[in-house]
């Protein structure tokens, strides 16, 4: 403990720690009005943390390609130790996050937090939300099982009913007419970096924006 | 602080154990999960003998099965059934089932082999290893 408090006090001489921690966790000062419901959108956050924890755990063992994809997901649920644990906190957490997601708008829309200043907070808010469900739909394709290449037949169907330029955002999400490796190794570069790289910049874009403007004091 | 927490009855210190056993339970409960997890992948029946039901096997019909980190080839010749390791002994590719000419050839520098495993052709020196193996309640069993 003494020893700990040394390394502590080491690195709070240098970089002021104390005052850091005391302004923003430890003495912070929150409205006392505020519930538990305020909380919504920070266990958004969390969920997605241990989304990005357990997806870099699976990625150890996953391989994109239709013929080894649902063999390395079987080999991670029935031979990796824990890796059923792992597997399935990623799948469920999905679901949460996206629960958690319409819990903190709908609290946001009930209160009226979006209006002036906070307008923009609204706008990035829908955008995450846009790649949460981006994320849990590429996602789902991942594991090549029956229930994924339907999910994905069908909800790449969905665009095809826009006018004129329809189907060739179909064939362009599927990477061609139908399902196939091409649109796994799409899907997966999507589920990995690209919209986990986006959500995350605009992740910070959004918690800068509170910030900026304060939490909103219900009345 | 060991004043106040004797002027507050020790409740403070209490609740501070009480936290920090909390916090470590915490922390406990996701650390196994992910150590364990880290660490090799289980191969399920790797430590039980490999057993092949002598009626799954057909004449003119290779059967590759991975045993023990490696290939091995089970099937039936004219002389009776045969276990060999599929690793030829030249560089150590696995040797492939040519059922039209029964026959195993290495891919990597053409070597043949028998069904029995002796040497055809090819630069090797030596016959494809044969496992040894018994039989038992109709099955073949390899040690």
């Amino acid at each position: 403990m003494r020893l700990l408090q040394t390394i502590y006090d080491w690195f709070d001489q240098r970089y002021e720690i104390t005052p850091l921690l005391e302004e923003n966790v430890t003495k912070k000062k929150v409205p006392r009005t505020l519930g538990w419901a305020a909380c919504f959108g920070g266990l958004s956050l969390l969920v997605f943390l241990v989304q990005v924890f357990t997806g870099m755990l699976l990625l150890m063992y996953y391989k994109p390609d239709p013929a080894e994809a649902w063999d390395a997901v079987t080999f991670i649920k029935s031979n990796v130790p824990m890796g059923w644990l792992v597997q399935r906190i990623h799948a469920v957490g999905a679901n949460l996050m996206i629960a958690l997601v319409f819990m903190h708008m709908a609290r946001i829309a009930y209160y009226k937090i979006y209006r002036s200043p906070r307008e923009l907070h609204w706008v990035s808010g829908v955008l995450l939300l846009m790649i949460t469900l981006g994320l849990a739909f590429t996602g789902y394709l991942l594991p090549w099982t029956q229930l994924s290449y339907w999910g994905a037949k069908v909800g790449t169907e969905i665009p095809s009913a826009v006018p004129v330029i329809g189907e060739e955002i179909e064939r362009w999400i599927r990477r061609g007419e139908s399902i196939s490796g091409e649109t796994l190794g799409f899907f997966f570069a999507m589920h990995i970096w690209i919209l986990p790289g986006t959500i995350s910049a605009l992740m910070g874009a959004h918690f800068l924006m509170i910030r900026r403007t304060g939490i909103s004091r219900p009345l | 602080m060991s004043d106040e927490s004797a002027k507050h009855g020790g409740r403070r210190t209490f609740c501070k154990l009480c936290i920090g056993g909390l916090a470590a339970a915490s922390a406990g409960m996701v650390a196994y999960p992910v150590a364990s997890f880290l660490g090799r992948p289980i191969r399920v029946g790797s430590n039980k003998p490999l057993e092949i039901p002598l009626d799954a096997l057909a004449e003119g019909q290779a059967q590759y099965v991975e045993f023990r980190g490696a290939q091995m080839i089970v099937l039936a010749t004219h002389e009776g059934p045969r276990v060999l390791s599929a690793s030829c002994p030249h560089l150590g590719c696995n040797v492939q089932w040519d059922a039209a000419d029964a026959v195993f050839r290495c891919p990597c520098h053409g070597a043949v082999f028998t069904q029995t495993g002796q040497i055809i052709s090819g630069p090797v020196s030596a016959p494809l290893k044969a496992i040894p193996f018994e039989i038992k309640d109709g099955k073949i069993v390899v040690t």
